[in-house]
């Protein structure tokens, strides 16, 4: 059965041009220290022990902490929403998974000044929590800030996914196994989240990525001690303009990220076999 | 099959979707403001309405972003699906190497992602521009279509289609009839997904269009230095259009109009289209209608909120060209660009970026016997060390740097302190520093008594201790353009700021005064210079000649807030507009003031890496 094999060709060929020839570029100047000049090319590690640094081992540890934060809020408050949306009725589920994916539309940096003007020391909650007479709570330029910021932004992405593998689960398994004398726990456990993990993967995925690299957001709400990867890579390639140091840190991500990804592949393996 | 009807999921669903809508409340509230602040409400207008009406940078801006997503998330969507369904069918090793290869682009750094397609278009000769942003939106668009049709094909039954097959249906039909309903779900995921990412996209749009291309997030990123509700005011109309849509959709079949599924999915790919054909239309109607006689053209490539726009289309008219006007966040932003082989006939950068430039041989001279309104600019501003005398540079805006203080809770007599007062403890926790490496590190040199050009190691480090020293004491907030909005709400005591936004900002805010410390500042300078590339001389001196006339100069220093170079306008504004704004009226001659030089590499990534390391505590 090899019908439909031909239909892959045209994205293996758009595949080489599009992320082979960008990335063997990449890599080439994070083993280089020529400048901006592919024409000689003096190969070095020099960029890869740069990174051997207190200060940037610990901007990699407090981007990946806030990733894994981010991703964990998104998962456990994303997965009933979608759950909830995968019960309701099949003619509202299209409706409401919309109203999910509307508020993503809206301009990411207006939505963060929002936020900014929600949360400031004379901002809109402030205003109301005085109306109550409670006293002003500084709350910009915080975890508590970027954390805000960030799961407003990424938990469509985890919903979306979900959902969809949720949507078209067969719910007699869910009777069946209660039949069978399992409880509610026990159900959700081996029945409904099995049976989601393909969505619940792509959805950590997708939001861990958006979450790690991120730099907007953090900046905005965070200020500037806010510094992560993103904001790191951005800065070399921007304004240090020193596009070979800022290449290692972005093959060095990738790689951290492809060995994460390999290891949640093998529990998708797991999970399902 | 138990359905929930009970309180507690409404209730969770309720407070989910209120926490994704508050923020678009706040930007909908805020489009009716009165006034350009984007915290303080001070009445209702419908100002910002007319004014985006107005604004055709906003409107070719919605016009590019929904074309591109839309044509993006049909293409992506099509060959994202066609990749899966004949991934599913492929041999493993060959399986595995394109998911991998398709998991580049959703895990790099989107500048990274970005870069390396700006090097590839510039070394494939590709001309930026609509093409280059549409190939990249598909290109990182595909990815996320793939991972979620994937999943959905492979948990899908091969034998439904070959049974399919074995019973007559040709592989076509097996494809239409059996195997695209049946993923369906996924396929709505990845189109959903795809708008959504493509929509919004920035950073990848911004390097790899150009010729003047701009989706409304390059707008909207580019108008933070002065962030106004215009697009506040926009994304009112795209919600309202949404909603309308989603209204109609959920009520036509309580009319009576039903629908099957597959109705509805012909119904919204047909509205796609007619949209996608309608926009096409209009603009190469447009098109049509401008350009039928041959214009001269200018591309001018300046930073963002920078210029009156009205001043610009002023120009057009009078002079009978097209302006290709491109905005830029920074300095290195726009040297970034250049080094990808972008071309510009007028570029306007400040004075060490000038200098970079002279040096690296992107700039001619200027001929100032074109320049009729030469003898309006004010001595002051001419004559620079970053182009002695004016061969390749006409000022444009000028100022200094300055310490902005809210003079209900500052006391006058800390203010002799000069720099330190931004480690007098009494304002600890209570003050915006600039979060730009050569600010503050200018405002530690100057403070220890050094010039802010050094490349004296020893000096470099005192002054990273100095600001080690004020982090842990002062625990300061590292601000970019946001300290402009939180000084007009008087969020804080003290800020660091750039003169012309001082001024704005005081003209917002009475409370706040604005002084130069004694021990000097940074002065600085913007100006247009013309390229090596420039393709018509004499129209781009005529666009620097139209911006020093009297009425053009004092239309754009009112709009922008910056320092004007016109003497007499600078004294206009002096004695009418800004009266008693002394943040308008940057020092001269002062002994302590500076202006920046070029920094070589060494110098500066030693900079970078010291700020990094002052601010990642």
């Amino acid at each position: 059965m090899r019908h439909f094999r031909h239909l892959k060709t045209p994205y293996l060929i758009w595949c080489v041009i599009f992320i082979l020839v960008p990335l063997a570029l990449i890599a080439i100047y994070a083993f280089t220290n020529a400048g901006n000049e592919v024409k000689t090319l003096n190969f070095t590690l020099n960029n890869f022990i740069r990174i051997y640094e207190p200060t940037y081992i610990r901007v990699f540890i407090k981007s990946l902490e806030l990733g894994v934060l981010t991703t964990l809020i998104c998962l456990l408050a994303g997965y009933p929403l979608a759950y909830i949306i995968a019960k309701c009725p099949e003619s509202s589920q299209d409706m409401l998974i919309m109203a999910v994916t509307v508020p993503t539309w809206i301009n990411m940096l207006l939505r963060t000044y929002a936020w900014m003007n929600l949360l400031s020391d004379n901002g809109i909650i402030n205003g109301m929590l005085g109306l109550l007479g409670i006293d002003p709570v500084s709350m910009m330029y915080t975890n508590f800030s970027v954390l805000v910021g960030m799961v407003c932004n990424f938990m469509p992405f985890m919903i979306i996914p979900i959902h969809t593998s949720l949507r078209k689960m067969d719910y007699s398994l869910i009777e069946a196994a209660m039949d069978l004398g399992a409880n509610p726990f026990q159900t959700f456990r081996k029945v409904v989240l099995k049976l989601s993990m393909p969505g619940v993967i792509n959805g950590v995925v997708m939001v861990s990525l958006m979450a790690i690299s991120s730099f907007v957001i953090p900046k905005l709400l965070g200020g500037g001690q806010y510094v992560l990867i993103g904001n790191l890579i951005e800065q070399q390639f921007v304004s240090v303009g020193d596009w070979n140091f800022g290449s290692a840190v972005s093959l060095i991500l990738a790689v951290l990220i492809l060995l994460a990804m390999h290891f949640m592949k093998k529990m998708d393996v797991q999970v399902a076999g | 099959m138990r359905k929930y009807t009970g309180i507690w999921p409404k209730l969770y669903v309720a407070i989910c979707f209120a926490f994704f809508y508050l923020p678009i409340l706040v930007t909908v509230i805020f489009s009716f403001n009165s006034s350009k602040s984007l915290s303080r409400f001070t009445g209702f207008s419908l100002r910002w309405y007319s004014s985006l009406l107005n604004n055709g940078e906003v409107v070719s801006a919605v016009y590019v972003s929904v074309t591109i997503a839309i044509l993006a998330t049909v293409i992506s969507t099509v060959l994202g699906t066609m990749t899966a369904i004949g991934l599913s069918r492929s041999r493993r090793v060959l399986r595995d190497a394109i998911l991998s290869m398709n998991d580049i682009p959703i895990l790099n750094p989107d500048i990274v992602t970005a870069i390396g397609w700006m090097l590839l278009f510039s070394s494939l000769g590709f001309q930026k521009g609509y093409m280059t942003m549409l190939l990249s939106h598909v290109a990182f668009c595909t990815p996320y279509v793939i991972t979620s049709v994937y999943p959905k094909v492979r948990s899908l039954d091969p034998n439904l289609a070959n049974a399919a097959m074995d019973l007559g249906a040709t592989p076509y039909q097996a494809l239409t009839k059996i195997i695209l309903p049946m993923i369906r779900p996924g396929i709505f995921a990845g189109v959903l997904l795809s708008f959504t990412m493509s929509f919004d996209d920035f950073v990848i749009s911004y390097f790899v269009s150009g010729n003047g291309v701009k989706n409304i997030s390059i707008v909207v990123y580019n108008m933070t230095k002065r962030i106004n509700p215009t697009i506040n005011a926009l994304s009112t109309i795209v919600i309202a259009v949404i909603a309308v849509i989603l209204i109609l959709m959920n009520i036509m079949p309580k009319l009576g109009i039903s629908i099957s599924d597959r109705q509805k999915n012909r119904r919204v790919i047909a509205v796609a289209l007619v949209v996608v054909l309608a926009l096409v239309l209009v603009s190469w109607l447009g098109k049509m209608s401008t350009g039928q006689a041959e214009k001269r053209e200018l591309r001018v490539y300046n930073a963002g909120e920078y210029v009156d726009p009205e001043l610009l289309t002023r120009f057009e008219e009078e002079y009978n060209c097209t302006v290709i006007y491109e905005t830029f966040e920074s300095n290195e932003m726009m040297y970034t660009k250049l080094l990808a082989g972008d071309k510009y006939d007028l570029l306007i950068p400040s004075d060490y970026m000038i200098e970079r430039l002279i040096r690296e041989d992107y700039l001619q001279p200027v001929d100032w016997s074109l320049i009729s309104n030469r003898e309006a600019l004010n001595p002051d501003v001419l004559n620079q060390a970053y182009d002695p005398g004016n061969v390749y540079s006409v000022p444009y805006f000028w100022g200094n740097v300055g310490i902005l203080y809210d003079t209900t809770v500052v006391d006058e007599a800390d203010l002799a302190d000069g720099w330190d007062l931004l480690m007098n403890e009494k304002y600890a926790g209570n003050l915006y520093m600039y979060d730009s490496e050569r600010d503050s590190f200018m405002i530690a040199l100057k403070a220890l008594g050094y010039s802010m050009n050094t490349h004296d190691e020893g000096e470099i480090r005192e002054a990273y201790e100095w600001l080690l020293r004020q982090r842990d004491t002062m625990n300061p907030i590292y601000a970019g353009d946001d300290v402009i909005d939180n000084m007009i709400s008087g969020n804080k005591a003290l800020a660091v700021v750039y003169s012309g936004d001082g001024a704005y900002i005081m003209a917002e805010n009475e409370d706040l005064g604005y002084f130069a410390p004694e021990e000097g500042t940074n002065l600085w300078y913007d100006a247009v210079v013309i390229t090596k590339d420039c393709q018509n001389m004499e129209l781009a001196h005529e666009y620097i000649d139209f911006f020093l006339q009297e009425d053009v100069a004092y239309a754009n220093t009112l709009y922008v807030g910056y320092s004007s170079p016109v003497q007499s306008v600078y004294e206009t504004m002096q004695a009418e507009d800004y009266a008693g704004l002394d943040a308008y009226v940057p020092r001269v001659g002062h002994p302590g003031d500076e202006v920046f030089h070029y920094q070589e590499t060494e110098v500066k990534k030693l900079f970078a890496e010291l700020w990094t390391k002052v601010k990642a505590k």
